[in-house]
């Protein structure tokens, strides 16, 4: 059930990525494959014109023609040429037609998280997926999508105009096209192999620009590292960093262009072989009398101008080749399976409220290689309506027992059962309804405060505000007449919302509440309150979990007392369970951590050896 | 935030050519020989253009009259070859300098971040420094920034010179006019012209429409529709970060996030605005340029075949010529255009010039810090007030407090009563409004800054660790007294971690920003490294916002046991929400609304039954009091 490596790793061809972006045009913008037609036509036949125009005048000129002849030829000739070039130019206007759909597939992707099984979102493999999918979608002109779509037409049209060439010298000789295209071939081959070579730096410059990004925006700019940066006089330190990248950098550039020019060089000499060759053979047939002044200039053009097709097509090849393989990052992302929220067996129209909660003999680690896992046969069995706390040093499996409750993960072994029935039985979407959870991480969007609230386009306004109410925040926002369309965006809405950490807290609760579901879960929603908010928060608990099966967390210990039952975890299982006081009986691991908590709190005077 | 953008205002030559003066004395700042090196590239690739011109034009013009083959071919070779020579000269020049482009836009780059680290914090979270940068932001949103510079600035350079070197070579083509051939060349002249410039003309109109959709800052009217957060959701700004999505898939949030992305793509108005009206200029824009391209070549070429019809002129020189005319319409348009481009980069860097040119605010004194081994240091608030900037509520008011050497102060209060903003001001994050602090009986201000500085080891709430060296980060440089590093360590209770570690041990790098071989830890590993930190410095203030906040009750409980190892002979301030902290502080000081309302010992405090203290202490404490 674990992830093979396969999954990440997609390698679709040049070919069948091409394809994969031209669907995507095909359906949204179809316009634009017109663009892409007419670019291609009129863009390869536009160069012959270049060639042509000098022999034209030539030819004009050597045969004497009179004035109004030569104008109108070249008026002729001159509307044939505007119309191709503009034609040709006016379709590369599509740029803005496909370049902005990458915000489309900005939003595919972070859309694709929210549908995929949540221990994707955990695991390293497919986050680290996930960053680069947006690296390669994100970066404008450098994104995959600009990359592979302008390369391809790009591509099509130098090799038309290529076979164009090819013809008209065909005309002069066969054989000189003939070895043309061998040069042309040797080209080919050698470029081919430089852009092996220069493929070879990616992973160095790649990570090059990971660390000047990070240094920069994450360290030396960043306003939350500020304060640390400032007490503690991190500049210099920061500024050493930052030179010895940059020399790193430096470094880089110049054994790359060192290896480039071996490159360039070796063109460059077959390319001076080239032209010595059309000008001896051309010369030779105009000695002969075979050829003319204007065809001369005709078949040198020609010649000369191959070299430059070919030089597009490998530039644009290497384009297509690193677009391609970015594109396969963002693919095997979009192809991670999603998760199946409709299939289920069992509904949960027929659990009876409140519900029971069941972990029986339940193994679950994060890796699956690893030896340690966090719950070990572990057996728990909450009864319907009954509030469990759940206590624990950090990294003893709270926080996991709630992701695999809530059906974030799916457990190794055992099984979880809800109301008696296995929680796999239900579909996913209905498990869903089953939880109002508070977890650590605030989670509040800039929309408005009905949208976060409710997540619901038709709300129940009333029940809204009560959620607010019952977590103490009716009063703040009526005095600052927040109302429901509010948004917690100052850009969108000039009295856009600002909540502080405590408030973000309540705010989660809120949401929690008004959801109203049968199990409530709160993950340390206490943890950035200052006391009186905490025990605000203790006061109403009874309240908010009225009628439901509840699980707190909190490393707070105050917070047990208000529970039917405590639970300790460690070591992958329970270590203690029981009610506060048959746990303090027990002056087991509760009663010490209680004990080291709460002997601050003592009455009487502290003694000093208590430090 | 913005009302518009800057860019679209109108803007007069001279304050063009000025900013192009700023960006230009920036880049010689960053490189002097640059565009020395650049002028020279410049230079030799027209040169060699021009070379390549004329050879074709001889061998032409030698085909015309009848040549001797082998002669004509041997110079050919030479000619080729000495050619040859030059690109292989400009390619190496030419990659040399895109080295140095590299380096100037890294430079730069890191110049506005090394700014932003050295200004004064109290700018950081200025509403006029978040304004400078989401205009920054706003500027280079299309583009590549400075970068742009080093391909358009060149351009324009090899306009001119291309037009230098058509003038030259072109010249003797008027020996070839006679009698009605001025006339004549002037009427096709005058009527190309005339095109060329209405062209030009409409064509700059369309950039300027093109310019208002990539710049224009939509009203609030117009936000409704063309507002949506694919780039926060996709950057992770907000709380929506990977690995955030419990909450969603919990409470079905996934329709909010597709309704604020991807369905917001697809609104008629949003189409129309971000893609078929910037499509259409684009269009427009491309089309009209290329037509001005064919305009020129066909122009001249038809002017030099008319003077050529007379029958003198080879045909190697009639090419020639028609070349060198086409480039001067080719290139004049050209040079016009970007030079307009030019002066928009330039104009785009002016909010990252004037960041780079911003001055602090804060007064800095110079008067040295006196250094005392005994650390007796007497620090004293003195009514102080304070606001944040933007800010209408006193986060403190009328504040006052003294503190002496080696006392522990406990500072407890509810949420926003300016505990935090106290430490800010001690530490000179920022200076109060009114009122002022003392040390030693002088004013903070008095003092030089970075001596002052060195008095405090702060471990915030909001503490940052870097993706570098462990050891660095707890020395905060790159050189550091390993043992030193690990006695800190050991001493903030990380040694169990550290023993795990292997033989990297404190040269492991924190986290995978920075390197795929860091290591990660958890919060409360990152909380006891913070500690470490503190110590390391020996200052001797130490100062602690909340340093338990995410610890287990055992690892708290290491940290109070410890807190007299890290405090030691100092003056200690201990921030928390759990009172429990304040039983090992001499001195509770007690916040509500930004005043401070209550001091003294526990005991005192809590003998004030009606008293803050008494309502937070018992709010707490009565969970945790004996059963019954």
């Amino acid at each position: 059930m674990k992830q093979t490596e396969s999954q990440y790793e997609k390698q679709y061809n040049i070919f069948q990525n091409i394809g994969y972006y031209f669907q995507y045009y095909r359906q949204s913008i179809p316009v634009f494959l017109w663009m892409c037609l007419a670019e291609v036509v009129f863009g390869a036949v536009q160069p012959l014109f270049g060639i042509y125009l000098p022999k034209i005048t030539l030819d004009l000129v050597t045969k004497g023609v009179t004035l109004q002849r030569l104008w109108l030829t070249l008026a002729v000739f001159g509307l044939l040429c505007l119309s191709v070039y503009v034609a040709s130019a006016a379709s590369q206007g599509k740029y803005s037609l496909y370049n902005t759909r990458r915000n489309e597939l900005l939003a595919n992707i972070f859309l694709k998280t929210l549908r995929v099984p949540y221990r994707y979102v955990e695991e390293g493999r497919a986050k680290e997926l996930y960053w680069k999918a947006m690296g390669v979608i994100n970066g404008g002109d450098f994104c995959a999508l600009h990359k592979v779509t302008y390369a391809a037409i790009d591509i099509i049209r130098n090799v038309i105009s290529f076979v164009l060439y090819s013809t008209v010298l065909s005309f002069l000789s066969p054989w000189v096209a003939g070895l043309l295209l061998i040069i042309a071939l040797i080209q080919y081959a050698i470029s081919l192999s430089k852009i092996k070579y220069m493929e070879k730096f990616r992973g160095e410059e790649a990570d090059l620009d990971k660390k000047k990004s990070y240094l920069f925006y994450n360290a030396m700019g960043s306003p939350t590292a500020a304060k640390d940066v400032r007490i503690f006089g991190m500049t210099g330190w920061l500024n050493k960093e930052k030179d010895m990248l940059l020399a790193k950098c430096r470094e880089l550039a110049k054994r790359k262009g060192r290896g480039d020019y071996v490159y360039w060089q070796i063109d460059n000499l077959l390319s001076v072989g080239r032209d010595i060759f059309a000008y001896g053979y051309l010369l030779k047939k105009v000695f002969d009398g075979a050829v003319s002044a204007g065809e001369f200039v005709l078949y040198f053009g020609a010649i000369t101008g191959f070299a430059g097709f070919v030089g597009s097509i490998m530039n644009s090849l290497a384009e297509l080749r690193s677009g391609s393989k970015d594109t396969n990052f963002y693919r095997a992302y979009m192809e991670l399976p999603e998760e199946d929220l409709r299939t289920g067996k069992r509904h949960i129209s027929e659990l009876k409220q409140p519900v029971s909660i069941e972990f029986r003999d339940v193994s679950f680690s994060y890796d699956i290689k690893s030896e340690k896992k966090v719950l070990d046969h572990f057996n728990l069995k909450i009864n319907a309506g009954e509030k469990l706390a759940l206590v624990g040093v950090n990294g003893a499996g709270k926080t996991t027992f709630v992701k695999l409750l809530c059906g974030m993960y799916e457990p190794d072994e055992g099984s979880i059962l809800i109301g008696g029935i296995d929680r796999t039985e239900f579909p996913k979407e209905e498990l869903y309804e089953l939880f109002s959870a508070v977890f650590q991480e605030p989670f509040i969007l800039p929309v408005t405060v009905a949208e976060n609230l409710t997540f619901e386009s038709d709300y129940d306004s009333e029940r809204a505000w009560k959620a607010l109410e019952r977590a103490g925040l009716y009063e703040k926002f009526h005095k600052k007449g927040v109302t429901m369309d509010t948004f917690f965006d100052k850009d969108m809405d000039e009295e856009g919302l600002e909540l502080s950490g405590g408030e973000e807290q309540r705010f989660l609760l809120a949401r929690a509440l008004y959801k109203d579901a049968p199990i409530l879960v709160l993950d340390e929603p206490t943890a950035a309150l200052d006391p009186i908010a905490e025990s605000e928060i203790y006061d109403h608990y009874s309240r908010y979990s009225e009628g439901k099966t509840a699980v707190f967390i909190s490393h707070r210990l105050a917070s047990t007392r208000f529970s039917d039952r405590i639970v300790l975890l460690g070591e992958g299982g329970i270590l203690e369970e029981g009610s506060h006081q048959e746990l303090m009986d027990l002056k087991g691991a509760y009663a010490n951590m209680f004990e080291v908590q709460s002997r601050y709190y003592a009455k009487t005077k502290l003694e000093k050896e208590v430090f | 935030m913005l009302e518009e953008s800057k860019l679209l205002e109108k803007l007069s030559f001279r304050q063009n050519l000025d900013n192009i003066r700023r960006v230009i004395k920036l880049i010689v700042s960053l490189d002097g020989n640059y565009i020395p090196l650049q002028l020279v590239l410049v230079l030799l690739s027209v040169g060699l253009r021009y070379g390549g011109m004329l050879l074709s034009a001889y061998v032409l013009n030698q085909v015309a009259i009848g040549f001797d083959f082998s002669r004509l071919f041997g110079t050919i070779i030479f000619l080729v070859i000495l050619l040859s020579l030059g690109r292989s000269a400009e390619n190496i020049l030419s990659r040399r300098i895109n080295i140095r482009c590299e380096m100037i836009a890294d430079k730069y780059q890191a110049l506005q971040q090394e700014k932003i680290m050295n200004l004064d914090f109290s700018l950081i979270d200025s509403p006029r420094l978040k304004e400078m940068q989401e205009r920054i932001r706003l500027d280079n949103n299309w583009g590549a920034g400075i970068f742009s510079m080093f391909w358009q600035g060149p351009f324009v350079l090899r306009g001119v010179a291309e037009i230098i070197g058509a003038i030259v070579i072109g010249a003797p083509m008027f020996s070839y006019f006679h009698g009605n051939d001025y006339s004549r060349t002037a009427v096709v002249l005058l009527l190309l012209c005339l095109c060329l410039g209405v062209s030009y003309a409409v064509n700059y109109k369309i950039t300027m429409k093109s310019c208002y959709f990539m710049f224009h800052v939509p009203t609030q009217e117009e936000k409704k529709f063309l507002w949506n957060y694919v780039w926060d959701f996709a950057n992770g700004s907000w709380h929506y970060r990977y690995g955030n999505g419990k909450d969603v898939r919990i409470y079905d949030g996934y329709k909010v996030m597709k309704h604020w992305t991807f369905d917001k793509l697809q609104t008629k108005e949003l189409k129309d605005y971000a893609i078929k009206r910037p499509a259409l200029c684009d269009v427009g824009e491309r089309s009209i340029r290329s037509g001005m391209y064919v305009l020129s070549l066909i122009g001249a070429y038809g002017i030099v075949a008319m003077a050529a019809l007379n029958g003198s002129m080879p045909a190697g020189s009639l090419i020639l010529y028609a070349d060198c005319l086409a480039n001067i319409f080719y290139w004049t348009v050209e040079v016009a255009m970007w030079c307009r481009e030019v002066s928009m980069t330039a104009r785009k860097q002016v909010g990252i010039l004037e960041l780079l040119e911003l001055s602090d605010e804060m007064y800095k004194g110079s008067l040295p810090m006196e250094k005392r081994s005994d650390h007796e240091y007497h620090i004293a608030f003195r009514n102080v007030s304070f606001k944040y900037p933007g800010s209408k509520e006193y986060a403190l008011k009328n504040f006052s407090l003294e503190l002496r050497v080696g006392e522990r102060l406990a500072i407890v209060g509810r949420n926003g009563s300016g505990k935090t903003t106290m430490i800010k001001l001690l530490c000179r994050l920022y200076d109060p409004e009114e009122g002022e602090i003392l040390v030693n009986g002088v004013d903070i201000k008095k003092f030089r800054h970075d001596e002052y500085s060195k008095l405090f080891s702060v471990v915030f709430q909001d503490y940052v660790l870097f993706a570098l060296m462990l050891a660095e980060n707890i020395a905060v440089d790159k050189e550091y007294d390993s043992e030193k590093v690990r006695r800190c360590l050991l001493d903030a209770g990380f040694g169990e971690r550290l023993a795990e570690m292997g033989e990297k041990g404190i040269e492991s790098f924190l986290y995978k920003d920075y390197t795929d071989e860091g290591i990660e830890i958890s919060g409360g590993e990152a909380q006891k490294l913070a500690i470490a930190r503190a110590i390391y410095k020996e200052a001797p203030f130490v100062l602690l916002d909340e340093p338990t906040a995410a610890l287990d009750p055992i690892a708290e409980a290491e940290i109070y046991h410890n807190f007299d190892k890290i405090a030691g002979e100092k003056t200690a301030i201990y921030i928390s929400h759990r009172l429990s902290s304040c039983r090992f502080c001499d001195k509770i000081a007690v916040f509500d609304h930004g005043e401070l309302v209550q001091t003294g010992s526990h005991e005192e405090l809590l003998a004030d039954e009606d008293g803050v203290y008494a309502e937070l202490w018992n709010a707490q404490a009565k969970y945790y009091e004996a059963e019954g």
